[in-house]
């Protein structure tokens, strides 16, 4: 029997399943972004020394870092397809949007690898534990799939232009600033202290945002 | 453009189904470049039907538009299977088709390729499908084997059997014929009669070998290289 | 035709009237006169963007190309605009605030409507193909409409802000002589009319450079 509900959770599945399995075959994205991170930390860590209370500077420091270290290798999702021609295979095989959500779910999955690494190294190099852990939790989990969301609907978009990777950043950035903003402010007040109720309502509000405008955008990615 | 010769007994099959495409002034652009003169048909299961025309004609670009890959810029296609309409969006999920252009995941297997795609579209039983489609292109013996030690007759052959994994009703074929060799033109010869009787077979050829085996033919006439304007 | 020059007549006129009749703020001196540039011209980039992404959406939903000229000609003098409302507003913060920039959030709105219009141009200049252009500026487009509101409204709530608060104040009135008022949305209005007639010119310039193309 043919099949023509390829909308199904059974083809988002299917692509996460299939992206890790190839990443963890490739190592393609994940080492150079962990190298990334790594390096530009204890670049940070060696020109700065340890900034135990410097609260301000800390949350912009890490942000910068995940942002960076992310914006590096999250584009990779959909360029990879291009570059090896496999678009269409995967177009005959599942859905815009099946396509699009398992790939954020990869994206994800991406980011929660690479900043379970990066943070702890960070905060160690540092010397700065969060003073609350549930609140530097929240934001970090609340921040990453803002950033998730957003990164998965330009990454598609940039896969198809002349430029491909190079215009990844300049472009995704001002969808990006509203998670960098709250984001960063959530985080200093986390260690200053203070309450982070609005930025962690503001960060997941806006990724709900643009994830409901980004399933009525899935359907209009490839028709060429 | 000839009439469909009936093939008595094709109709008669048990797992014959209602398969209709129509194309009303249908044509695309690249750009400034024209892909596709305008032009209109229609065609009904069971049987093949070959679209031939010289080079930059748009016989690829016919077949992805109809295989919901390209969205035309002019006029439009429907197809409908069982007196249900098929909307572009949706047509992946019931035709089958193979092009040049098609490629594998270079990191996997053969049949972790198509097993990937048996999952993404939800198919039941899909070890056996997989197993039973590579069979069918000869590729049995290959199916553990990196899709990047395939030779360019055996990535032909895995393409059809990409094509046929899901039991399609509409199949297309872009230049199937392509680095085959003798053996290879046999099996794409008995899968195209195979499933020709049953369901509806778009070729998309300039092969005689491949065009004979059709009932009909779609010449595509258009500028082409031939003569540019 | 004629429309024209009452356009060019009608900003000379309020730009003599900006410099010569209306008084100027007490607390604000001689700088009270770049109000009538500069939210006029953050009014249009605004309202320009506005317009690129509602024709945008309607690119995506109806596929005429008529839309995405619209789109992209709104993007581009959008940007002008918003270059003219950024330059005026960090000269007036250097005389008021002691220095051009300062990241109030103010500043960081303007600069994110840049960052969008940069980004949304870049992206355009990258593709090639008409039709793919235009179905992925229009998608980017209405993800950056998504991202406007929390920029734009948000924000400026979480931090302080030192920007005066001219037309629209938590109170809701106007605080203004009604001289400056009056010369104040009369070139707001002249504003909003110059990129009107500009955005016309630039669409008709894409209308035809389609057609030399196509023939």
């Amino acid at each position: 029997m043919p099949s023509g509900g390829s909308n199904s959770l059974a083809a988002v599945w299917a692509i996460l399943h299939k992206e890790c399995r190839s990443e963890w075959r490739t190592r393609y994205g994940l080492n150079a972004a962990l190298l990334f991170a790594v390096t530009s930390l204890t670049g940070v860590s060696f020109a700065v020394g340890r900034l135990t209370d410097r609260s301000d500077v800390l949350s912009g420091l890490l942000w910068i870092v995940l942002l960076f270290a992310s914006l590096a290798s999250l584009s990779h999702a959909f360029v990879r397809e291009v570059e090896g021609h496999t678009m269409m295979l995967l177009r005959l095989v599942a859905s815009p949007t099946a396509i699009a959500l398992g790939k954020m779910l990869f994206n994800l999955v991406f980011l929660a690898v690479l900043e379970l690494v990066t943070v702890p190294l960070f905060l160690l190099l540092m010397g700065a534990p969060p003073p609350r852990w549930d609140a530097f939790l929240a934001l970090l989990a609340a921040g990453s799939l803002a950033l998730g969301a957003s990164a998965t609907l330009v990454g598609a978009l940039i896969a198809q232009t002349r430029g491909r990777g190079a215009l990844f950043a300049g472009v995704s950035l001002p969808l990006l600033l509203p998670v960098l903003a709250a984001a960063v402010s959530g985080t200093r007040a986390q260690w200053a202290g203070g309450a982070v109720t609005s930025e962690l309502r503001l960060l997941v509000a806006y990724a709900v945002a643009t994830l409901a405008a980004s399933l009525l955008l899935y359907d209009h990615l490839w028709e060429d | 453009m000839s009439a469909l010769r009936e093939e008595t007994g094709a109709a008669a099959s048990p797992s014959a189904r209602s398969v209709r495409l129509e194309a009303r002034d249908l044509g695309h652009r690249y750009g400034r470049r024209v892909g596709l003169e305008p032009l209109s048909f229609e065609v009904a299961a069971p049987g093949v039907v070959a679209v031939t025309g010289s080079n930059g004609t748009g016989k690829s670009t016919l077949l992805k538009i109809v295989a919901g890959l390209l969205r035309p810029s002019r006029g439009g296609t429907t197809l409908t299977f069982d007196g249900r309409v098929v909307a572009p969006a949706r047509r992946p999920g019931w035709v089958g088709y193979a092009g040049p252009e098609l490629a594998f995941y270079s990191e996997f297997g053969v049949a972790e390729n198509l097993s990937f795609a048996a999952a993404a579209r939800g198919l039941p039983a899909a070890p056996a499908r997989v197993a039973q489609s590579l069979e069918r292109v000869g590729l049995g013996s290959r199916a553990g084997d990196p899709v990047a030690a395939l030779s360019s007759g055996m990535v032909q052959r895995l393409r059809l059997a990409f094509a046929l994994l899901h039991e399609p009703m509409l199949l297309l074929l872009d230049e199937p014929g392509s680095h085959l060799d003798d053996e290879g033109r046999a099996v794409l010869r008995s899968i195209v009669v195979e499933q020709g009787r049953a369901t509806l077979v778009l070729i998309a050829t300039n092969d005689e070998r491949e065009w004979g085996l059709a009932e009909r033919r779609i010449e595509l006439a258009g500028s082409g290289l031939g003569h540019t304007s | 035709m004629i429309a024209r020059f009452v356009l060019l007549a009608w900003v000379l006129v309020c730009l003599l009237a900006a410099f010569l009749w209306a008084p100027l703020v007490p607390t604000l001196g001689e700088t009270t006169r770049v109000l009538y540039f500069h939210i006029p011209s953050a009014w249009v980039a605004v309202l320009a963007l506005g317009w690129s992404m509602l024709h945008s959406l309607l690119y995506l939903r109806r596929r005429d190309v008529e839309h995405d000229h619209q789109a992209a000609a709104a993007a581009e003098i959008g940007l002008l605009f918003c270059v003219g409302a950024t330059v005026s507003g960090s000269l007036w913060a250097k005389a008021m605030w002691g220095s051009y920039w300062n990241w109030d959030p103010r500043e960081t709105s303007i600069f994110f409507l840049l960052l969008i219009y940069g980004a949304y141009l870049a992206l355009r200049s990258a593709i090639e193909q008409e039709e793919r252009r235009a179905r992925l500026s229009a998608i980017y487009s209405a993800a950056a409409f998504v991202a406007v509101p929390f920029l734009m409204f948000v924000v400026p709530r979480i931090y302080f802000t030192l920007h005066p608060d001219p037309i629209i104040n938590p109170r809701g009135k106007l605080d203004m002589d009604p001289r400056i008022r009056e010369v104040f949305f009369a070139m707001l209005a002249g504003f909003t009319a110059l990129f009107y007639w500009v955005l016309s010119l630039r669409v008709r310039i894409a209308r035809l450079e389609r057609r030399f193309i196509e023939s």
